[in-house]
């Protein structure tokens, strides 16, 4: 297969300036131009190699500052290598600040106009794929409303389907799946495997490693502006998983043993993880640590945050005996965004049914950090919780149940 | 849904320079109708405003020069107006231009966006203000009793020099803004400078001869004399002075359009 992009060897470097540069023309001139000179500069890529093929999905991982989206500028020529080769063969679209390029006093008609046309179709392409555009985006009843007037949803749906709708041949995505609401997502995703099946080549920035494993053929892992692995999906995902253990692992502190809230000994590597920079000080089950299956249930996580740090993600999860978990989640998941921090606090997590099969459970929790490089704290097997549920139920679930016999009906006579 | 469009590519039969030509061609054609589409948006009165905004320049200088301080110059109304327009399509467009590369951050991070369209676009939205207030101007030129020569016709000429000797300007001022970000409020106090060191309201023949080598370095001032001579006086233009702005924009343009790829691109990496 030919190779839509190929990447040798490519770097980047940037220079720094003094931190006084001058940023007026006035201090320019009064300071003789003398430290406009750059005084240091930095590598923000170096030998960078990987090829996409047409019809091939490539992820991009690293945690933030890694290089990801100077790689991208690069790759959709916004900003020059200063080193290695870089081939592109076809047009590239892209999906990066959905929306931003819109006009908020135009239409949205005269928007998507201007938006395709920028995206390099013909006038009249974009004349006969307008109403296509427009059907895919879901706004036909607003298209000719000043584009001010919209939701950000609906400016990143209509923004979406224009980019898709022009033909790409390559499509360079930063973190695609936050457009809209979750059909408009899933819809969003099967347009973008259809253009994959048509011949795209995609490259996909992301900071979800499953999202990367689950869509991409391969993936490249990029650290400090080089490459640490580049390969299969699922195998640079697993590396990149288990880097973030190895993180936890040289991160965490010689502590004594410390009793949970529920008195259960909290043993460092053991049952608790995380460098601690966050103490997890306390977790409730409330309103008790036994319920009834298909009731409220609220956990309630106390952290002592000593060093100020700003924010961090939350995990949850119910497991069993054994150490199957039924349920796993993560505040980024659940909403998308990193929770600021006090230095200390709680947070509260509440479960609305918890339809389990009755049984002797443990909830466990984690506080991670931002880029889910490494966690500050994580118990498991630390705080029980037992559950109840009406009738016998052999599997992992108890949902409330009904039944009722049907007779076939009475023929009239 | 549509995912039949995918199939069709319309663009793999023509060839990449025809594709380029045509990219480009449709991108002025989008991003001028839409500056003039915003233009019609924000006021009530609209492109009205553009004529409105030199008539009333015009009134002013007309109540100075012609009431209070006595010029003597003839068809006084159409000298100050052709001088304005021209002038006025300069100014402005530098104005814009020095700001264009921090205003359209979305736009340049497109990819294959090609950054060094923006300067042109907006001395063609210029351009499309001054030819719209041309009918004015011949109105004038009918009060004032000019008859009009074949000479005219050279006016395409005139416009073509000047608009690419706005782009050259343009292209630095845009790049200078990117380095230091006060040059939009430097540039208005030396455009109001440059205002006056042109023969807008008052003639070249007024300037002391010791000075008129320093004061044609403007390159508006042959530009602006030779609107004249074409529309009111109706005569040839000066040939050398143009021939000079022509040779200076020649130098410029590249020089210009050199710089400020250079600094659009690390403009995008400052941010």
């Amino acid at each position: 297969m030919e190779s839509a992009i190929l990447v040798e060897n490519l770097g980047k470097r940037f220079n720094r300036y003094h931190a006084d540069k001058p940023l007026t023309i006035m201090e320019a001139v009064l300071s003789g131009l003398r430290r406009i000179k750059p005084v240091d500069d930095f590598w923000a890529l170096r030998g960078i190699c990987f090829e996409v093929n047409a019809g091939e999905m490539l992820g991009v991982i690293g945690h933030n500052g890694a290089g990801k989206s100077t790689l991208l500028q690069i790759l959709g020529k916004v900003a020059y290598p200063t080193e290695g080769r870089l081939e592109m063969r076809g047009r590239v679209g892209a999906l990066l600040d959905l929306g931003a390029g819109f006009h908020g006093d135009l239409t949205g008609r005269e928007n998507v106009f201007v938006s395709a046309i920028v995206a390099g179709l013909p006038r009249h392409e974009v004349a006969r794929r307008f109403d296509q555009m427009v059907e895919f985006a879901e706004l036909s009843g607003f298209i000719d409303n000043p584009v001010r007037t919209y939701s950000t949803g609906m400016m990143m749906r209509l923004a979406f389907s224009v980019a898709v709708h022009c033909d790409p041949q390559i499509l360079l995505v930063d973190e695609f799946l936050s457009v809209g609401d979750i059909a408009f997502q899933s819809k969003c995703l099967k347009r973008i495997l259809a253009m994959k099946a048509q011949g795209c080549a995609i490259v996909l920035v992301s900071h979800d490693v499953t999202q990367v494993e689950r869509l991409c053929d391969r993936a490249l892992w990029l650290k400090h502006g080089t490459v640490k692995a580049y390969g299969d999906s699922d195998i640079v995902a697993g590396q990149y998983a288990s880097d973030m253990l190895v993180q936890t692992q040289q991160r965490m502190p010689d502590r004594a043993d410390q009793l949970s809230t529920s008195g259960i000994p909290l043993r460092m590597n053991d049952n608790r993880f995380g460098s601690l920079e966050i103490e997890i000080t306390g977790v409730r089950l409330l309103p008790k640590a036994q319920m009834k299956s298909g009731d409220r249930l609220s956990i309630e996580i106390d952290y002592k945050n000593e060093r100020s740090v700003a924010s961090a993600h939350f995990t949850l999860s119910i497991s069993g005996q054994d150490g199957q978990k039924y349920l796993d989640v993560t505040t980024a998941g659940l909403m998308q965004k990193v929770i600021p921090l006090e230095n200390s606090g709680t947070f509260r997590l509440s479960i609305d049914r918890v339809d389990l099969a009755s049984g002797d459970y443990f909830v466990e929790v984690g506080i991670y950090e931002k880029d889910w490089s490494y966690a500050y704290d994580s118990h498991s097997r630390a705080y029980p919780l037992a559950v109840y549920a009406n009738y016998v139920s052999k599997g992992i679930l108890a949902p409330p149940i009904s039944f009722e016999v049907i007779f076939p009906k009475a023929k009239a006579i | 849904m549509s995912t039949k469009s995918s199939q069709s590519r319309p663009l793999k039969s023509t060839t990449n320079r025809q594709w380029r030509l045509r990219y480009l061609w449709d991108l002025l054609r989008s991003l001028v109708d839409r500056d003039m589409k915003l233009m019609y948006k924000r006021s009530t009165l609209g492109i009205a405003w553009t004529l409105i905004s030199p008539l009333l320049q015009l009134l002013v200088f007309i109540f100075v020069f012609q009431v209070i301080i006595k010029i003597d110059i003839p068809q006084y109304a159409s000298y100050v107006f052709s001088g304005l327009l021209a002038w006025n399509w300069f100014q402005t467009c530098l104005f814009q231009a020095t700001g264009v590369i921090i205003s359209s951050r979305a736009l340049i991070r497109q990819p294959g966006f090609p950054t060094s369209i923006l300067p042109i676009i907006v001395v063609t939205t210029g351009l499309i203000h001054f030819v719209l207030a041309l009918p004015i101007l011949f109105v004038f030129l009918l009060i004032d009793g000019v008859n009009l020569t074949p000479w005219v016709l050279l006016l395409p000429l005139l416009q073509l020099l000047q608009f690419g000797l706005t782009v050259a300007c343009s292209y630095f001022l845009a790049a200078l803004n990117v380095a230091f970000r006060d040059t939009q409020h430097t540039l208005g106090v030396l455009l109001q400078f440059l205002f006056y060191l042109t023969p807008i309201f008052y003639e070249v023949g007024s300037i002391p001869d010791k000075y008129r080598r320093i004061y044609e370095l403007n390159p508006m001032v042959p530009l602006v004399n030779s609107y004249r001579q074409i529309l009111i006086q109706g005569e040839p233009p000066d040939w050398l002075s143009l021939v000079i702005v022509a040779g200076m924009t020649l130098v410029l343009l590249p020089a210009g359009y050199y710089v400020f790829k250079r600094q659009s691109l690390r403009f995008i990496e400052e941010i």
